[in-house]
């Protein structure tokens, strides 16, 4: 008897969860959320650390001086690209014009200061150690040593 | 509980079906009430598994052997470990074990993905719910219902195979069905992918780590299936070419390709169109793996019955996928254009190519070789089978290729390597995989892949070790750190390049353990009580082994508790002259399956190599068991298996390097609303941060 | 595209080392794997047969065990047709499961050579218990 109540129970409280969200017209989402990446700030992430990629190759002695000068140049064009996307996306706004150009220049000369959080993309005051925007320690200035120790040449602005 | 558990199966299948027709509906038109319905279905198919499993532990404990399942693989005497793992024992209870994770890992992407990816999920759904469908189709109509039963109730069941009952073997099967179903889920994505046409990057970094789980499970599962071989076989060996054992190297062998050639998608925005095949091909890999064990269609000692009805249904689905696939990858053909080109031979990427190339042509191989006796008699009449010598000829080759790859993969830069540098940083490896060449051959060793492979290890371990080295010591400059700080935090932020190389590492150490196999030397002898057999290792000391006798047991009083008779010899072991334990080795065999006896070798592990011994031969059983003074006479089989320890060390160091890359990142992979709108700049960092 | 067509060649040329390896592997190491009834057809047919290496699989006999000088003995009929019957004599060390006991159906693969005086000289021997992956209801209801 309670093995029929059980099963009579089990059936229909599954009927039930499956057809609430129909009966009472609940929905799930169907689109992006807000603080999802899109595609483009995918696509920054992605250069971000293929930049890393890059720093740390030279460091370790598997890129010449050359090839890590051209590939970081390529790179940052790339990251350029990826992030005025990502801005174009949230923004939209013509009347930015201006000031997205005035945040290129900052975008080149945080990359040569380093003081960019590679995390977040937060820009910092020089001799950070520390983000202010997400914590996350920075490394400092992100052109990292050359294998014999020297310093690397400022990028060109 | 039973009739409840069976009952849960019944439904689940149109709860399943109501999900898969939801779901497309849902994205078609775009409604999020019926996909919110669709994604409940999944949950429920997976409280109703978790229910009919319940079910047939619940039969197995109880003994409940009108049950056809219980009967064929349990008895009364049965420990209640072996009891609860019936539930993967057999054909029928394994279905729904693969079922019961499937619906667990779909849950978990449903779930994971409640408030992300959104505009794939109805497709994902809707192929997860189908294939859910199809494994409750066989299992409630192809004649392998778990719960099918018998029409009268046995006094007792037939019990389990006793080779069976073994810590290894259980713990097997569920490890590869963990990878084998974990990969449903980026195929699941992967479609979804298709039918949305979002075929950006965003669905690269889920793929990965779904692909990572499945391939780490399967790896694991491989090693202790290799593992249960060599303890329980008793031949000394591991890996035996079987068809069943190729059946999950081949989605392990996609899912590596895939792992690295999906790198390069990530950053060139290439191979496109090849790492979607990758995909479907390994998630095809893994419905062909339990197609060919439960068909029976390629003889097998551990295949099931043949069973033709299931080999069609199984056919039929795979037709499906390859069918699906093909279409929707030719549909999609120009969103999935190549960004970028292969800028240099002297590359990562071309690096990764040809990894994948040489993954693909063992894939190929291993498949070929197995499938031969079925083409051959279907094609050509007469049935040709090929056994190892065919699959070491072709594989080792290959074996050594992707060997020495993984050494030089990590010293090659991405888009371009400069050939200096290249030189510069290979010269010490290359020095040391030299050097351990020579000293090798220097010291008397012959074997020329072994060898060879002996030397690319070297290699290999020395470009890893360097790389550490480099690594953590930029750390320590730039940052400050000490040392262990510096090695931990290195390994720390960027856990995928680090755990790949501890992957890769562990990777070496298994081949180097394989390699051993190729001194392996082996004696037989027969002695009386007291007599000794000299055992040398091929390392250049040796073993003295002392016959001391027979101990016997009769059930009882035995130490097993499900022991009907066991005879056991006992040796003491002596290495050069110092005692060194003692050993025994036994044939015995189980309460209600007297007529099934199996041998327990025994083994003495070191780090360089075991020690192997199998009582080969008991001449008087009857005669012992009696303890009949004029029986004692066995026949041993003394083994030295060198190196065979670093098959499981690697293997372990494997599931390390896995466990590394699997481990979630701290770092938010969402983009940061801005408080205000600031300078987005990103900064390149230095060693670190993921 | 010279840079793809050289990756083009690349996968062509490691497709056709494959394919060779392949080739040259089955052919130099393959084995025919074929039914006593297949085995003794062929042979007659053609008595240099005696000399390849063959893979047979069979069903053991009841009763039919012997132990010899040489070794293991024991008898194999084809599963279709019962009346073929060869003994196979084997050195080695015969697997677990093996048995002639007649309560249980035991299938042998047996790989080695079909000597001219009708014995099956084995260097390999492989037994599987038939009846064991799942029970019968007979098998059962027997007890």
């Amino acid at each position: 008897m309670t093995v029929i109540a059980g099963a009579v129970l089990l059936v229909a409280a599954v009927v039930f969860f499956l057809l609430h969200p129909i009966l009472s017209g609940r929905h799930a989402s169907l689109h992006r959320e807000r603080d999802e990446p899109t595609e483009a700030e995918s696509r920054r992430r992605v250069t971000l650390l293929a930049l890393r990629d890059v720093e740390y190759d030279y460091a370790t002695g598997k890129l010449g001086e050359e090839d890590y000068q051209a590939l970081k140049r390529e790179l940052a064009a790339e990251a350029l690209v990826a992030l005025t996307d990502a801005e174009g996306e949230s923004s939209a706004s013509r009347q930015d014009v201006p000031w997205l150009e005035r945040e290129i220049v900052r975008l080149r000369g945080g990359l040569a200061a380093g003081t960019t959080c590679a995390a977040c993309g937060s820009a910092n005051e020089p001799g950070s150690r520390f983000c202010a925007y997400c914590g996350i320690p920075l490394d400092t200035p992100g052109s990292g040593s050359a294998p014999d120790g020297s310093a690397p040449r400022p990028e060109p602005a | 509980m039973n009739v409840l558990g069976e009952l849960a199966l019944w439904t689940a299948l149109p709860v399943a079906l109501w999900g898969a027709v939801l779901a497309f509906v849902a994205g078609a038109r775009q409604r999020g009430d019926l996909q919110l319905s669709a994604e409940r279905s999944i949950y429920a198919v997976f409280f109703l598994t978790v229910l009919a499993s319940l079910g047939i532990i619940d039969a197995f404990l109880n003994d409940r052997f009108e049950y056809l399942y219980v009967a064929s693989y349990s008895n009364r005497s049965l420990d209640t470990f072996y009891k609860v793992a019936g539930l993967w024992s057999g054909q029928r209870g394994s279905l729904l074990f693969w079922l019961l994770f499937l619906m667990l890992f779909s849950s978990i992407a449903v779930w994971s993905n409640r408030r992300q990816n959104r505009e794939f999920m109805p497709y994902v759904v809707g192929v997860l719910a189908s294939i859910a469908s199809f494994f409750l189709i066989i299992l409630l109509f192809a004649d392998v219902n778990p719960y099918a039963k018998l029409g009268f109730t046995p006094a007792d069941g037939q019990g389990l195979n006793p080779q069976l009952q073994n810590y290894w073997m259980t713990i097997h099967p569920p490890t590869l069905y963990l990878g084998f179903t974990a990969f449903t889920i980026p195929f699941a994505f992967a479609i979804a992918a298709l039918l949305s046409g979002r075929l950006d990057s965003r669905w690269i970094a889920l793929t990965r780590r779904w692909t990572l789980l499945s391939w780490f499970f399967l790896a694991n599962g491989i090693v202790f299936g290799m593992r249960w071989a060599y303890e329980e076989l008793g031949w000394g060996g591991w890996w035996f070419w079987d068809p069943v054992e190729n059946a999950s190297l081949l989605p392990w062998l996609s899912a590596t390709a895939l792992l690295h050639s999906i790198q390069i998608q990530e950053n060139r925005g290439m191979l496109k169109v090849w790492n979607m095949s990758l995909v479907i091909l390994t998630f095809l890999l893994t419905i062909f793996a339990t197609f060919l064990t439960r068909s029976g269609l390629i003889e097998s000692v551990h295949s099931f019955a043949q069973e033709l009805r299931i080999a069609y249904i199984f056919l039929g689905f795979m037709s499906a996928i390859i069918g699906v696939g093909v279409v929707l990858i030719l549909w999609r053909l120009p969103k999935l254009r190549s960004e970028n080109q292969i800028e240099s031979f002297l590359s990562r990427e071309a690096a990764f190519l040809f990894n994948n190339l040489m993954l693909l042509a063992v894939l190929f191989a291993v498949w070929w070789g197995t499938m031969l006796p079925l083409f051959s008699e279907g094609f050509g009449g007469e049935k040709i089978t090929v056994g190892p010598p065919f699959f070491n000829a072709v594989n080792i080759p290959f074996g050594l290729v992707l060997l020495a790859l993984t050494g030089i993969g990590p010293v090659i830069a991405w888009r371009r390597a400069s050939k200096q540098n290249l030189k510069k940083n290979f010269t010490l490896p290359v020095a040391v995989g030299v050097a351990v060449l020579a000293a090798l051959w220097l010291a008397g060793a012959r074997h020329g892949a072994a060898l060879a492979t002996f030397g690319i290890a070297a290699f290999v371990m020395t470009v890893i070790v360097v790389e550490f080295f480099k690594g953590t010591r930029a750390r320590v400059r730039i940052e400050q750190e000490r040392w262990p700080f510096a090695f931990l935090h290195l390994v720390a932020r960027n856990r995928r390049r680090w755990g790949g190389y501890i992957v890769h590492a562990g990777v070496v150490i298994m081949f180097a353990g394989f390699a051993g196999n190729a001194f392996k030397a082996e004696i037989r002898q027969t002695l009386d009580p007291g007599e000794t057999a000299e055992m040398p290792s091929p390392l250049g000391h040796s073993y003295t082994l002392t016959y001391e006798g027979l101990s016997t047991t009769l059930a009882g009083a035995a130490p097993v508790r499900n022991v009907r008779w066991q005879v056991e010899a006992l040796l003491r072991v002596e290495k050069e002259g110092r005692p060194a334990g003692t050993l025994t080795t036994a044939r015995r065999a189980l309460i209600a399956q007297e007529d099934m006896p199996t041998t327990e070798v025994a083994m003495r592990s070191s780090f360089l190599e075991d020690l192997y011994v199998i009582l080969s031969d008991v001449p008087d059983l009857r005669g012992a068991l009696a303890n009949d003074p004029n029986a004692q006479t066995v026949t041993f089989t003394f083994m030295v298996n060198p190196l065979v320890g670093w098959i499981w060390y690697g293997g372990m160091i494997i599931a390390l390097g896995g466990l590394i890359g699997l481990w979630p990142d701290g770092v938010a992979t969402r983009a940061r609303t801005p408080v205000r709108a600031p300078a987005r700049a990103g900064g390149p960092v230095l060693a670190g941060a993921d | 595209m010279p840079k793809n067509g050289r990756f083009l060649v690349g996968l062509v040329g490691v497709a056709l080392v494959v394919s060779y390896l392949i080739w040259t592997g089955v052919s130099e190491t393959m084995v025919y794997y074929l039914t006593p009834m297949e085995l003794v057809t062929k042979v007659t047919a053609d008595p240099t047969f005696h000399d390849v290496g063959v893979k047979v699989g069979g069903r053991v006999v009841p009763g039919s065990y012997e132990k010899r000088a040489t070794g293991h003995s024991f008898v194999v009929h084809d599963v279709e047709d019962e009346s073929v019957t060869f003994r196979v004599e084997y050195a080695g060390d015969l697997p677990d499961t093996f048995t002639d006991s007649p309560a249980m159906v035991v299938d042998a693969v047996v790989e080695g050579r079909f000597r001219e005086d009708a014995v099956f000289e084995a260097t390999t021997v492989l037994t599987k218990c038939g009846s064991r992956y799942e029970a019968t209801p007979e098998g059962l209801a027997a007890g």
